[in-house]
């Protein structure tokens, strides 16, 4: 078998060899389609990893509320579900007070969980009122040293820092725009007032960049202090938990809604429809990059189908000689593997210059220096070989069949 | 050693073409054969199912008493590699090989040598067509005579039984077909081989041990000659 084998690649090396301008023009087009295909994949992997990452890193991983997906069934309900009562009329609903229950013990079961952090916080409405003119803000409180291990609050600093919460009494981190509409700078005092509570004196120790989700109409407060501006003392009406793995999110938000009937979101749910969005968007990548690949394996259904054409003489000779028809088809698909294989690191390398060169590109975005996302898992560069050869093997062994119907009878008598 | 019994081979159509019809012959080891007769008689067509390059539509062809008429391709492809050797009227060499190359590619092709051992094989048949200083030449260096006598090396390979050519001498000139003559009734009568030649040359057809005669598809005579 090995002797055999090797006298047919000799054959198939030697037709390519003789080729020299077929071949290379093979062996360029699958470059090409794999040098493209790693770039372009990398860039749309890169970006999608990139957001996805935006996307779970905005907020915390699971955010748990005081709401409930459905209402508590009242106690009357209870109480005569014996007697076999369907509906009940007439009752008087329960007043239910704000914010979650038993929330100190739902900590502690997250903590539980190896690296997730939970960070309870208090949020609610006051209006700020300065020089007669009212600003609506909702404050939330946190405790600022395990807030800023949850969420990325901490990066969207303009100025000051998350800690100085706890430095300066009543102090507040609120949007740099919505400061300079009200003409605050870092250390001035406005007042604000809730509905419930009282009214307070906040001084600005922080602002947060202009442009962020987080920023706009929110001011950070201490959890205390918040909880005393907001007359809702020991309540706190979420806790965002950032997990180790966040792609366990969707289970340990399913996990607390059962235990606890708090409505707990993971980011998953939040954000249903982006991830379909990248559904779509890689459904339409992986398309148009085959596409790439496919067109290039034609180069090599040519170079092979015109060696077939050209070679049908000595096709017939070799049979004539006792080559078998499988024989002949062998040969033809090993140039057209050869091509492939050519290609596939021909188009490696081209495919690892195209990410240098965008990867080295820079973009400024908002005065911040930004660089392509790009994947370069060695994942892309498997995918590009395997669908490139396999297309090669097809396309090489489509005209190579040709091999079986050529008839040496007619040849050999009629050849000249 | 290979005798054809009602050997026919047609061609479909309407009507159907004949190009061999109830042919009866037995080829003998250590005899020179040659087929003669005119132009379009079939005589190519009958070397060509002696062959096993063609397929009878109908008759027998029993090799050492076996019909191998209905071999698979692949069996008959294997059979023409071990026992057969062809030479046509074009010398019909790969171009892209060197002449010792052409006439290791049966040998390797059968795989029962080494590469070393098959190289030395082929070195020895060249030698013994005068060709030893030219094995690494390529076809296109080698004039038409040497060419052919490539043919004839590779055709020997494997050692075959049975040597079938096909005008051998038809493109060659008066000295290098009377080599060609000479070099095909030594592996008949010294080596004892048996060699089949269809030819339009009658200088072939006297030389020859037995000469068949065809006309219109059917074998009109078989002589014995000598």
């Amino acid at each position: 078998m090995f002797p055999r084998l090797r006298l047919l690649v000799h054959i198939a090396a030697k037709h390519l060899l003789v080729r020299r301008r077929q071949t290379a023009v093979a062996v360029s087009g699958v470059a090409v389609g794999v040098g493209f295909f790693l770039a372009v994949s990398a860039m749309m992997v890169g970006s999608q990893t990139d957001f996805v990452k935006t996307l779970i890193d905005a907020a915390p991983h699971i955010i748990v509320s005081d709401e409930l997906r459905s209402p508590r069934p009242q106690p009357g309900v209870a109480a005569f579900a014996k007697e076999g009562a369907v509906e009940l009329h007439g009752f008087k609903v329960r007043t239910e007070v704000r914010g979650i229950k038993d929330w100190q013990e739902m900590l502690r079961e997250i903590d539980a969980i190896p690296g997730a952090i939970a960070s309870p916080s208090l949020s609610g409405a006051v209006t700020m009122r300065l020089g007669g003119r009212d600003e609506a803000l909702a404050v939330i409180g946190i405790d600022p040293s395990i807030e800023s291990r949850v969420s990325t609050i901490s990066d969207k600093l303009r100025t000051g820092r998350l800690i100085d919460l706890e430095r300066v009494q009543g102090g507040v981190i609120i949007g740099e725009d919505q400061a300079q509409r009200l003409g605050l700078g870092m250390g001035d005092v406005v007042s604000a007032t809730s509905a419930r509570g009282g009214t307070r004196s906040l001084r600005i120790v922080g602002l947060f960049k202009k442009g962020q989700q987080v920023g706009s109409g929110v001011g950070y407060m201490l959890l205390r202090e918040a909880q005393s501006l907001l007359g809702r003392p020991f309540v706190i009406n979420r806790i965002g938990v950032k997990l180790a793995d966040p792609y366990s999110a969707e289970d340990v938000a399913a996990r607390l809604e059962a235990r606890h009937g708090y409505k707990a979101q993971s980011w998953q749910e939040r954000s249903a429809d982006f991830l379909g969005l990248l559904v779509t968007r890689n459904v339409i990548m992986y398309t148009v990059v085959s596409a790439i690949l496919l067109v290039a394996s034609f180069g090599i259904y040519t170079a092979v189908s015109n060696s077939v054409t050209d070679k049908k003489r000595d096709i017939a000779i070799m049979r004539s000689m006792g080559f078998s028809q499988g024989d002949l088809q062998a040969v033809f698909v090993m140039e057209g593997m050869a091509l492939a294989v050519a290609g596939v690191f021909a188009g490696w390398l081209l495919g690892y210059v195209l990410m240098s060169v965008l990867g080295s590109l820079n973009f400024s975005i908002q005065g911040e220096v930004r660089h392509l996302p790009l994947d370069r898992s060695s994942r892309q560069y498997l995918i590009a070989a395997s669908a490139s050869l396999v297309a090669g093997i097809v396309a090489a062994w489509l005209p190579a069949r040709k091999t079986a119907r050529v008839d040496p009878v007619d040849i050999l008598r009629g050849a000249v | 050693m290979l005798v054809a019994e009602g050997l026919t081979r047609e061609l479909p159509g309407d009507p159907p073409v004949t190009l061999v019809a109830g042919a009866d012959l037995a080829i003998e080891p250590g005899k020179f054969t040659a087929i003669v007769g005119p132009s379009g008689c079939g005589k190519s067509s009958l070397l060509y199912l002696l062959g096993l390059i063609d397929r009878p539509t109908a008759g027998r062809l029993l090799l050492e008493r076996r019909d191998v008429s209905p071999l698979s391709g692949d069996e008959r492809a294997r059979t023409r590699l071990e026992r057969f050797g062809f030479v046509f009227q074009f010398h019909f060499l790969l171009p892209e090989f060197n002449a010792l190359e052409n006439v290791m590619m049966p040998i390797r092709r059968l795989g029962r040598l080494s590469l070393a051992q098959a190289e030395a094989r082929a070195r020895e048949l060249l030698g013994f067509m005068g060709l030893a200083g030219k094995a690494e030449k390529s076809p296109d260096k080698l004039s038409g005579g040497e060419r052919q006598r490539v043919a004839i090396a590779r055709a020997l390979a494997n050692d075959p039984l049975l040597v079938l050519g096909d005008e051998p001498t038809g493109n060659l000139d008066s000295v290098n077909s009377a080599r060609v003559v000479d070099l095909f009734r030594s592996l008949a009568h010294e080596q004892g081989r048996a060699v089949v030649c269809v030819t339009h040359d009658p200088g072939i057809a006297e030389v020859a041990d037995i000469r068949v005669s065809m006309l219109d598809g059917r074998i009109s005579e078989v002589r014995r000659q000598g």
